[in-house]
């Protein structure tokens, strides 16, 4: 089996930090944060620009060959909602570290984006959702299916594909937390990849049980079959707590020194 | 529909170790012997076992093809290269044991060089039943033997640090790890003899060993996973070519010691004793090994001829 | 073969009724396609649909019989390629070649041979499982007294008739049938006839061709003819080309999920070399990978001896490891004044042991308890090799009978036993021996002669 991939979510629009240098097309800010996150054992880096609805189609394949010329080895998943942006993303991304993934696609107005991956023999997220936070379990598995069938018709194989049933946050949505574990389970009993924002899960919460919440959940999501998870990587207990679990599924063998590889 | 064969593809490969000048161990991307599915690597080497002292304690059929050189282990190498031509000597220092002759370092090392200075193959120096004293043994030796990339018998947890600093740091030879049946000691062994800055090409390690019959399963499954988690997974750490001693094993087994006064229903001793040397040895040849150490002429004849037709 | 999820969702009828239990009738379908579910969930599939699924969910590789009575074997149904993944379950079986051809000496010899090697090792009897015919001079009449002549010497093999005339065939399963023999020679001229003679009589049979293309195709015409319990044979008669076949043929089961190769698998070693130690070598890769018969031209003990415990090895099942019979074993010459060791009765421990002892040329006993079938540390510390369990099998092997000692070496992992060994025992003086069994051989030496 393989082992767990983690995804780093750490360029992001959302920080002041990355929003300017993204803003003044200064690679300096950005590479130094995909940096720390490669050093930390990131496999995939998220390349949040936001809407970029004016911009998009340039900013997204700058910051691609930015990233790319820097870290050769390291693949990227392109994080927008502007499917130009992505498409242009993707006809400059070199493939050799590994297929470009798409985040990201759902059951609603961005099931296109499952299109856009077939067409460009991409990696896609399907979020099982509609329009908000879906309201059941059932719900979650229609979007689930209803994302699938079209893959199918596209053309895209199951592999390609990473179902994220959406992780809520703990302080206000404590009651769902074993829901969403559920659906975990219940989308990886189907022989699916499932992935998830780790970070949605602790949000709100004090700076100091974030890393602790957000490792327990990813071991118990990881007993449900989870394949992946959208990280911040320099967070040692998460990535630690994912090897051990890695470990523990067996997707590797076991030596003293299995945390310092 | 027409037939389509399965083919096993995998990410990882065997490091490509050189022992000697030119003894090339390893180097194969796909299960052992599976030449339909890939490059195989070098073919598999066979080394043959000489003692510092007389082999007293081996069975009279043994000693009796031997009698005359081994005395001398030079002599017993060079009549074994001469008669056989083994892909390596494996020179072990029986005599070095604490319970019998306890011989010194130095003149293990004395007699290291005049073997190593008398041959034309390259030289695995194995040590005793005594960890600790392997140790200084093989700091010795392998100082005498300076940058030959001869491999050395091995590295155990227990004095891995020695070892490797004076084998394989020092004094540039090469260092086998041995974990007798551990998989995840094994793994741990490799990775800390890689902390010590020895490169993974410049050690070969020893999963362990036993005889068919004698938990030989262990053995087998031990070796499918050092080999499937380095091919499969593309683990770096067990990317490294095994060798496994065969007759230290199999020539202490009731199949192999038992005269024919013992057992007179089980027919001649030499026989069954080459019997259970070349099962073992295919066995684990099977599993993955690169090279191993065999006493009997006979079995170096039939598992060479068993190699080649399997390699070539 | 087996079906993925968009190949099931397409036999179901796509109601989306969710009366399976199921959203949808694609999360059911991927469902299925993983084994987590029963197809009987849904009510509305047609009948077609269920057969095609039944057919797509049966195991990859067929278990498959030969013999009779006592000497009824299985073969197949293996699930994995490696025996740490679940467990190998058949293990392959011997066989000895006789020919039509060969002269009457080497037909007695022969005999003689199979009978004599017969053991038991760790309780499983150790013979040659089958006898191999092949019909060389097309002679009907004297085919068939080869086979009686071998069988009525040798009553535990069961025979293996080899030939493609469906005639001769005919005559040796008329009389033999009683023996459940293997039908060897089904091929793209006669397997309908070989066929039909194979289904009259239940009879395992042994379909060849050359290569393993052609095999492909004539299994599937075998199939299509209704006949599913085979044993094949890809034609190769060489070492490295029985590996491919072997190899192959069991991926194409395991791996593909194709069961047109999913049977066991037959290696004529014994065309592979004249030396019987390079058959030796053959065999043993076969046993490994993954050979359900191995045909030898010869045996003795210097082949069979390793090859059976081979075998006996790689088909333990992982989970549970060989445990050797309970008693008190003599290694050497033991009389009742030798010393007496304790161990558990872990196979692997046991054997480690007594080689050992056997090394020494010390005689002496061995002792073994019920300790669970763990090693020493492992037995010790679930409280199954203890004071209790030791004495209880000093009084149920009457070991005060039959030795005069009462001093009793334990390992010395277990020097804490001492005590509470001595207490379950009166009259005992318990011994600590080596740590490790590699150093036995000098403490026995020296225990000797200090008691001398
Ligand atoms: S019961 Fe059958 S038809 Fe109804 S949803 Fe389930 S699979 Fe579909």
């Amino acid at each position: 089996m393989a082992r767990f991939l983690t995804i780093g979510e750490r360029i992001h629009v959302i920080s002041p930090t990355i929003r300017k240098a993204l803003e003044e097309r200064n690679p300096e800010p950005i590479i130094k944060r995909a940096r720390e996150q490669v050093e930390a054992g990131a496999h995939y880096l998220d390349v949040n620009i936001g809407p970029a609805d004016r911009d998009g189609e340039e900013l997204m394949p700058w910051v691609v060959k930015v990233l790319q010329e820097e870290f050769p080895d390291t693949p990227l998943c392109l994080d927008t909602a502007n499917m130009k942006a992505l498409e242009a993303g993707i006809k400059v991304y070199d493939r050799k570290p590994g297929k470009p993934i798409i985040n990201s696609a759902d059951a609603g107005a961005r099931i296109d984006m499952i299109n856009l991956a077939a067409e460009y023999d991409a990696m896609v997220i399907g979020l099982c959702a509609k329009d908000g936070i879906p309201r059941d379990n059932d719900e979650r598995i229609m979007y689930c299916t209803e994302i699938l069938e079209r893959a199918m018709e596209a053309g895209l194989s199951q592999e390609n594909i990473l179902f994220d049933p959406l992780f809520v946050v703990i302080k206000g949505m404590q009651d769902k937390q074993q829901e969403v574990l559920e659906a975990v389970r219940q989308i990886s009993e189907m022989g699916l990849y499932t992935t998830g924002g780790l970070s949605n899960v602790s949000n709100g919460c004090p700076r100091e049980l974030r890393g602790l919440i957000e490792a327990t959940f990813c071991a118990m999501a990881i007993q449900c079959g989870l394949t992946s998870a959208i990280i911040n990587p320099l967070d040692k207990l998460v990535m630690d707590v994912i090897k051990t679990a890695d470990l523990i599924k067996e997707r590797y063998l076991y030596a003293d020194s299995y945390l310092d590889l | 529909m027409a037939y389509k064969m399965p083919v096993q593809k995998y990410s990882g490969k065997i490091n490509e170790v050189t022992i000697g000048n030119g003894l090339k161990l390893g180097g194969e991307s796909v299960l052992p012997f599976y030449s339909f599915d890939g490059d195989i690597g070098n073919k598999p080497a066979i080394g043959m076992e000489i003692w510092d002292i007389y082999p007293e304690s081996w069975p009279k059929c043994l000693q009796e093809i031997f009698k005359d050189v081994a005395d001398d282990p030079a002599k017993w190498a060079n009549f074994c290269i001469y008669n056989y031509s083994p892909d390596f000597i494996c020179l072990k220092f029986e005599g070095a044991s604490p319970d019998g002759l306890d011989r010194s370092p130095e003149e293990c090392a004395e007699i290291a060089k005049k073997v190593a200075e008398s041959v034309s193959v390259p030289l695995v120096i194995a040590g005793c039943q005594s960890n600790e004293k392997n140790a200084k043994v093989f700091t010795k030796v392998a100082e005498a033997l300076a940058d030959k990339n001869f491999v050395f018998l091995s590295a155990v947890e227990s004095n891995y640090k020695e070892v490797g600093a004076a084998v394989g740091m020092a004094y540039g030879n090469i260092v086998a790890a041995e974990s007798s049946v551990d998989l995840n000691l094994a793994k741990q062994l490799n990775i800390l003899i890689t902390q010590l800055g020895i490169k993974p090409d410049r050690m070969v390690m020893d999963p362990g060993c036993s005889a068919v019959g004698y938990g030989f399963e262990y053995v087998v499954t031990t070796m499918d996973r050092i080999r499937l988690a380095a091919l499969q997974q593309n683990d770096t750490t067990l990317q490294v070519p095994m060798i496994l001693p065969v007759s230290f094993e199999t020539w202490k087994v009731k199949e192999s010691v038992a005269t024919e006064d013992d057992a007179p229903e089980w027919g001649s001793q030499e026989e069954r004793a080459v019997g259970m040397e070349i099962s073992t040895a295919v066995g684990v040849l099977g599993a993955g090994a690169n090279a191993v150490i065999l006493r009997h002429p006979r079995s170096v004849e039939v598992v060479r001829n068993f190699i080649n037709q399997m390699t070539e | 073969m087996a079906l993925n999820g968009m190949q099931i969702y397409k036999l179901l009828p796509q109601k989306n009724c969710k009366e399976c239990g199921f959203p949808t009738c694609l999360a059911f379908a991927m469902k299925l396609a993983q084994g987590n579910v029963e197809a009987e969930k849904c009510p509305y599939m047609s009948d077609d649909a269920k057969a095609k699924l039944s057919e797509a969910t049966a195991p990859p590789m067929r278990t498959v019989k030969f013999g009779a009575g006592d000497f009824e074997y299985a073969l197949g149904g293996e699930t994995v390629l490696f025996r740490h993944e679940k467990t190998f379950v058949n293990r392959p079986r011997f066989a000895v070649m006789f020919s039509d051809a060969m002269s009457s000496d080497e037909v007695d010899r022969k005999i003689k041979n199979v009978n004599e090697v017969n053991y038991t090792r760790i309780s499983e009897e150790m013979h040659v499982e089958i006898a191999a015919f092949k019909c060389e001079r097309e002679d009907k009449d004297a085919f068939i007294s080869l086979i009686k002549k071998v069988t009525d010497s040798c009553p535990k093999v069961v025979p293996m008739i080899m030939t493609e005339n469906t005639e001769i065939a005919e005559e040796a399963v008329r009389q033999f049938g009683d023996k459940g023999p293997i039908l060897f020679g089904a091929n793209d001229q006669n397997y309908e006839a070989m066929v039909n003679l194979a289904k009259d009589h239940k009879l395992l049979l042994g379909v060849t061709a050359a290569g393993k293309e052609k095999l492909y195709e004539l299994v599937e015409k075998i199939q299509k003819a209704g006949y599913k319990e085979l044993l094949l044979d890809a034609g190769s008669r060489n070492l490295k080309g029985t590996f491919d076949d072997m190899i192959n043929i069991r991926r194409t089961a395991l791996l593909s999920g194709d069961r047109t190769f999913g049977y066991p698998t037959v290696a004529f070693v014994c065309d592979m070399a004249q030396d019987k130690m390079m058959q030796l070598a053959c065999a043993t890769l076969f046993v490994e990978k993954y050979a359900s018969i191995i045909v030898l031209s010869d045996i003795d003990y210097s082949i069979a001896l390793p090859l059976f415990a081979l075998r006996q090895n790689i088909f333990t099942d992982p989970q549970r490891p060989m445990r050797i019979e309970q008693g008190i074993y003599k290694i050497g010459a033991a009389d009742e004044e030798s010393p007496l060791l304790v161990t558990v009765d872990f196979a692997l421990t046991y054997f480690i042991v007594s080689g050992e002892v056997e090394r020494s040329k010390v005689p002496a006993w061995i002792l073994i308890p019920d300790a669970g079938g763990y090693s020493v540390l492992t037995a010790w510390a679930a409280g199954k090799f203890n004071g209790k369990s030791i004495a209880k099998a000093v009084k149920e092997f009457e070991v005060e009978n039959k030795l005069k000692t009462r001093e009793l070496i334990i390992p010395g992992k277990v020097a804490v036993l001492k005590a509470d060994i001595e207490d379950e025992l009166p009259g005992w003086k318990v011994v600590v021996g080596t740590e490790e069994a590699a150093t036995l051989t000098n403490f026995l030496r020296n225990y000797k002669q200090a008691a001398s």
